[in-house]
C-alpha cells in the first residue's frame, strides 16, 4: 500500500501511509484509537476507498470496491465482532457464500461438513462441524471465523483486535494458531492494542499515531517501553495505588435474582456490596451474568426478586431516572447500544441525563448555549477528538466516543458509579486516562463498582474483586489475596482447595 | 468585531447544512422531471413547453401561486404532523384517520354549540385537537400495553375513521336544505370562517396557520428537552431509556401532538375554504399521504417540508392546469411526483455509484 490518504471532512484517518507485507510474515499494526489502523485495514479489504493512494498486490496494481473484490484476490479479515449466523452450524458457517451444491442447485450439508473437516485437519484447528455456533464459546467461535477466511483461500489474513473478547487461555492458542498459519505461508497483518502479544507473535510491528505513520521495526529491536512510547508519544508510568479508607456502604445488593426463560436463575441470588471510597471489581468470562446485573441495577431491567439498595433506599424495580437521581451513573459496557445514538451530534450526545440540570434546561426549554458550554468543557476536560460538535457520534473513533461517554457520566458526580468494559477496544493512552479518572473518583470518596472481563484491569484497580460464575457470586478477595490463577479458576467454575 | 465574525461563522454553517440537506432532494427532483419528461414524450408533446406551462400555472402567476399554496396548506400540517412521530421513531401511517376524525368532531362543535361565533370557532378548532389527540393515542396504548405494532394500527384506524365520519355525513349529520343528494354537513356559520387572504381566489388564512404549525414544530424541536428527548428515543430508543428518560411519557405526548396537529389540517380546510364537512373530503385528496411524502422527501426536517409540501402541491396544481389546456393527463404530475419520493429513497444507490468513481480519480492524482 502506498501513499493510502483518507479524509473523513477535514480529519486526516489515513494521512500518506505506507504499508508493505511479506509472505509467511506477521505484522502488527500499533496505535492509538483514532490512529487510523482500522481506516487502512477497511481501505485494504475494500470495505473503504482510499481518497488517494494505491495498492499493489503482488506488484500489480489493485482497485478494491467491496470485500468481494478482496476476497477474489485472497485477501481475509477476521473482524472484531463476528459475523457468524448464529442459529447455524459451524460447517454452514463455513461455507457461506460458496455453498457446495448438489446438482448444482441444492445445498449439500455432508460436504459442508467434510469440507470443514477437512480445513480443520488441515490447518489444525479442531471444531466440530455439526455444533450450532451459538453454542460455542467465543474462543470457538473466532475459530469458525478464520476457518472461513481460510475456506474463501485467504493468503493475506487481517486479524482486528482479534483478543478483545477473550479469554486469557484463549489468547494463547489463538497467537499459536496466528504462528502456524504464518509457518503455513500466510501472510498475517494483526491489529491490536496488546504490547505483550505483540512481542509473542510478531515478525514486524508498525506504529501509527493520529493518522500518520510512525516508524516501523523488527520485533527482535524493540521492546514494549519503546512501542508505547511511540504509540503515545509519552513515556507511561505503572501506578501505585494507594490504600484507602472506606466510609460507609454505598450499593448493598441482597439476594439479587433474575429469573431466565428456563428453570435456571441467570442472576442466582447474587449479593455484593460497594463502600464509599473504594473500587469493587467484578471479574467474570462475559455471559455469566454480567450484562444483566448492570441491567437491574440501573433499572433497565426489573429484578425478580432480592433488593438493590443504594444509599438506604431499596431502589429494585424503580426506573432509571429514579435510579439516576438517587445517585447512580453508569458508563454502559455497549457504546453504541446503551452509550450513544450514532447519528447525535456531539452536543445531544453529551447532554443526555444532564438535560433537567438548571444550567442546561428551564422549565422544559433547552439552554443550547448552556449544552454547546457544557459539551465543550466535556470535548476539552477528556481530550475528545473531534471536528466540531455538530459532528456525529459514530463518526468518532471507538475510544474517543468511549471517553466522551466517561466524560458524561464523571460529570454526573454521582456517589456511585458503574463502570463496564470501561476500556473494551480502546488504546493504551485512553486506558491509562479513563484508568485515571477512575482512580480520582474513588479518591473523592465516591463508590465504583467496576465490571469488566479484562482481568488485569479489574486487578490493578479494584480494592475488593468478586468473581460472578453464571449468575453467582462465586469468590470475594481483597486486593492483596488476589491472585491470576485465583481468580482464574473461579471465573471457570472451579472451587478453590483451602490449604 | 468578534460578533459579527461569529455570526459570519454561524450564517456559514447554515447555509453549509442547508445545502447537504437540500442536495439530496434537488438531484431527487430533477430526476422526476427527467422521468416525467419522457412520459410527455411519448404523448406526443414538447417537455420544456409542458413544464413551462406547468410551473407557469403553479408558481409563477399569482392566480395559480394562491391556488398552490391553499392546496399546500393541508399538506404542510400533515407533514408535520407525520415528521412529529417519525422523528420520535414512530411510524405512524393514521395521520388520515386522526385528521378525519379530529375534523369532524370540530365541524359538529360549530355546528351546534350555540354562543358568539369567533369564540365557538376558537373551542371547535380545540376540540377537534383534542379528538384527534386521543384518537393518535389509542394506537400509542396499544403499542404500550399490549406491543401491537403501530404500523398496522394507524394504518388499520384510518380506515375506521373514514368509515365512521361517512355514517355520521350520510344519516345524521347529512344537509337536507338542498336537493339532499350530496353526503355533506351544512354550511357553518359565517362569522366562524377563516378570513380571505386575496380577493380573486379562495387562498386564506389557513395558510397563516399553517405557518403557525410550522413555527411551533421548529421550536419543539430544536428549543424544547421534550423536542431532544423524543428525537434521541427516534435515533435509539435504548440510549433514550438508558439515559433515564421517561419513555411513554414521550411516547404518549408525542402521539397526542402527532393527532392534535393532524386535526388542523382537516380544520383548516373546513373553517377556511369548504365551509362543511363533505364525505371523503379529506381521503379522496390524499392531504395525508402527500404530506408523508413531503415528510420522506425532505428527510423530517421541518422547515424543509414546508418547501416541499408547497412544491408537491404546486405539481398537482400544475398537473391539473396542463389536464385543461393541453390534453396531458392529470397523472403526469402524479408520476413526477412518485418518482420524486422514489428517487429520494435511493440515496444509497447513488452512493454506491459514485464512490468507485472517487477512487479512479484519486488514483489519477497518486
Amino acid at each position: 500500500m502506498k501513499h493510502i490518504t483518507k479524509v473523513y471532512g477535514s480529519l486526516y484517518a489515513s494521512d500518506d501511509v505506507h504499508l508493505t507485507l511479506d509472505k509467511g510474515e506477521i505484522l502488527a499494526v500499533v496505535g492509538e484509537n483514532g490512529a487510523g489502523k482500522s481506516t487502512l485495514m477497511k481501505i485494504l479489504y475494500g470495505l473503504e476507498q482510499p481518497t488517494s493512494g494505491e495498492i499493489y498486490l503482488n506488484g500489480e496494481l489493485q482497485h478494491f470496491r467491496s470485500p468481494h473484490d478482496a476476497i477474489a484476490k485472497k485477501i481475509g479479515m477476521v473482524q472484531q465482532h463476528f459475523m457468524l449466523l448464529e442459529p447455524c452450524t459451524v460447517a454452514e458457517n463455513i461455507v457461506y457464500g460458496q455453498e457446495p451444491r448438489k446438482n448444482g442447485f441444492f445445498f449439500d450439508r455432508n460436504a459442508a461438513i467434510r469440507i470443514t473437516e477437512e480445513l480443520c485437519d488441515k490447518y489444525g484447528l479442531h471444531i466440530d462441524p455439526r455444533r450450532l455456533v451459538k453454542d460455542c464459546p467465543v474462543g470457538l467461535q473466532q475459530r469458525v471465523e478464520i476457518l472461513k477466511v481460510l475456506y474463501q483461500d485467504a493468503d493475506i489474513i487481517i486479524f482486528d483486535e482479534p483478543s478483545a473478547v477473550l479469554t486469557p487461555q484463549e489468547v494463547n492458542e489463538l497467537l499459536l494458531t496466528m504462528r502456524k498459519l504464518a509457518e503455513m505461508g500466510k501472510s498475517i497483518i494483526i491489529i491490536t492494542h496488546k504490547l505483550h502479544e505483540v512481542m509473542a507473535v510478531a515478525d514486524r510491528v508498525m506504529v501509527m499515531r493520529l493518522g500518520k505513520y510512525i516508524q516501523e521495526m523488527p520485533k527482535s529491536e524493540t521492546s514494549i517501553e519503546e512501542m508505547s512510547f511511540l504509540m503515545v508519544g509519552r513515556h507511561i508510568v505503572e501506578r501505585e495505588v494507594p490504600p484507602q479508607e472506606t466510609t460507609g456502604t454505598v450499593l448493598d445488593v441482597r439476594d439479587l435474582v433474575l429469573a431466565g426463560p428456563d428453570e435456571k436463575n441467570i442472576l442466582d441470588h447474587f449479593s455484593i456490596h460497594v463502600d464509599a471510597g473504594e473500587i469493587v471489581g467484578i471479574a467474570g468470562v462475559s455471559g455469566n451474568g454480567q450484562s444483566e446485573l448492570i441491567q437491574c441495577l440501573t433499572g433497565l431491567l426489573p429484578p425478580t426478586s432480592g433488593e438493590v439498595v443504594l444509599k438506604g433506599e431499596n431502589m429494585a424495580g424503580r426506573s432509571v431516572g429514579d435510579i439516576r437521581n438517587a445517585g447512580c451513573a453508569c458508563i454502559p459496557e455497549d457504546r453504541y447500544l446503551w452509550g450513544c445514538a450514532k447519528q447525535a451530534t456531539l452536543t445531544e450526545t453529551s447532554i443526555m441525563a444532564h438535560q433537567y440540570k438548571p444550567e442546561l434546561s428551564r422549565h422544559g426549554l433547552l439552554n443550547s448555549k448552556g449544552a454547546k458550554a457544557f459539551t465543550q468543557k466535556l470535548l476539552d476536560d477528556y481530550d475528545v477528538r473531534n471536528s466540531g460538535q455538530s459532528q456525529k457520534a459514530g463518526e468518532l473513533s471507538g475510544g474517543n466516543i468511549q471517553k466522551l461517554i466517561v466524560a458524561r457520566e464523571m460529570e454526573q458526580n454521582s456517589p456511585l458509579l458503574i463502570a463496564a468494559e470501561p476500556t473494551r477496544g480502546v488504546d493504551i493512552g485512553a486506558i491509562e486516562f479513563i484508568h485515571n479518572k477512575l482512580l480520582e473518583k474513588r479518591e473523592k470518596g465516591d463508590a465504583v463498582l467496576l465490571i469488566s472481563s479484562e482481568l488485569t484491569e479489574i486487578m490493578s484497580l479494584s480494592d475488593r474483586i468478586y468473581v460472578i460464575y453464571e449468575g453467582r457470586a462465586a469468590g470475594e478477595f481483597r486486593k492483596a489475596d488476589a491472585t491470576e490463577e485465583a481468580l482464574g479458576i473461579l471465573m471457570m467454575g472451579g472451587a478453590l482447595h483451602e490449604n | 468585531m468578534k460578533t459579527k465574525e461569529t455570526q459570519d461563522a454561524v450564517w456559514k454553517a447554515v447555509i453549509l447544512r442547508g445545502r447537504q440537506a437540500l442536495r439530496q432532494p434537488l438531484v431527487a427532483t430533477i430526476f422526476g422531471l427527467l422521468v416525467g419528461a419522457a412520459v410527455i414524450l411519448a404523448c406526443g408533446q414538447n417537455p420544456i413547453e409542458v413544464y413551462k406551462e406547468m410551473f407557469e400555472k403553479s408558481f409563477f402567476k399569482p392566480y395559480y401561486l394562491f391556488s398552490t399554496l391553499t392546496r399546500a396548506t393541508p399538506i404542510i400540517i400533515c407533514a408535520m404532523a407525520t415528521g412529529m412521530s417519525w422523528r420520535a421513531g414512530y411510524i405512524n401511517l393514521g395521520v388520515e384517520g386522526q385528521m378525519v376524525t379530529g375534523t369532524l368532531v370540530a365541524t359538529v362543535t360549530a355546528l351546534f354549540l350555540p354562543g358568539p361565533p369567533v369564540l365557538v370557532a376558537i373551542i371547535a378548532w380545540l376540540a377537534g385537537m383534542a379528538a384527534g389527540a386521543l384518537y393518535a393515542l389509542l394506537p400509542s396504548v396499544l403499542a404500550w400495553k399490549f406491543n401491537v405494532s403501530m404500523v398496522i394500527t394507524t394504518l388499520m384506524l384510518n380506515y375506521v375513521a373514514n368509515y365512521i365520519t361517512s355514517y355520521f355525513v350520510t344519516y345524521p349529520l347529512k344537509d337536507t336544505s338542498g336537493d339532499g343528494l350530496a353526503l355533506q354537513t351544512p354550511e357553518i356559520a359565517a362569522g366562524m370562517r377563516l378570513p380571505r387572504l386575496s380577493s380573486t381566489s379562495t387562498f386564506n388564512a389557513g395558510f397563516i396557520v399553517a405557518i403557525l404549525v410550522v413555527v411551533f414544530m421548529v421550536f419543539i424541536t430544536r428549543r424544547t428537552v421534550f423536542g431532544y428527548e423524543s428525537k434521541m428515543g427516534g435515533f435509539n430508543p435504548s440510549f433514550a431509556r438508558y439515559g433515564g428518560t421517561k419513555q411513554v411519557k414521550v411516547m404518549l405526548i408525542t402521539m397526542a401532538l402527532t393527532g392534535a396537529i393532524a386535526s388542523m389540517a382537516g380544520s383548516a380546510e373546513v373553517f377556511g375554504l369548504k365551509y362543511r364537512y363533505a364525505d371523503s373530503m379529506l381521503s379522496s385528496t390524499s392531504y395525508a399521504w402527500t404530506g408523508l411524502q413531503a415528510a420522506l422527501i425532505a428527510g423530517l426536517d421541518p422547515v424543509g417540508m414546508f418547501f416541499v409540501s408547497i412544491f408537491l402541491s404546486g405539481l398537482q396544481i400544475g398537473g391539473s392546469a396542463i389536464q385543461r389546456s393541453l390534453g396531458i393527463p392529470l397523472e403526469i404530475a402524479t408520476i413526477i411526483q412518485c418518482c420524486i419520493t422514489l428517487f429520494v429513497s435511493v440515496k444509497v444507490v447513488i452512493r454506491f455509484v459514485k464512490k468507485p468513481k472517487a477512487v479512479k480519480e484519486g488514483g489519477k492524482q497518486a
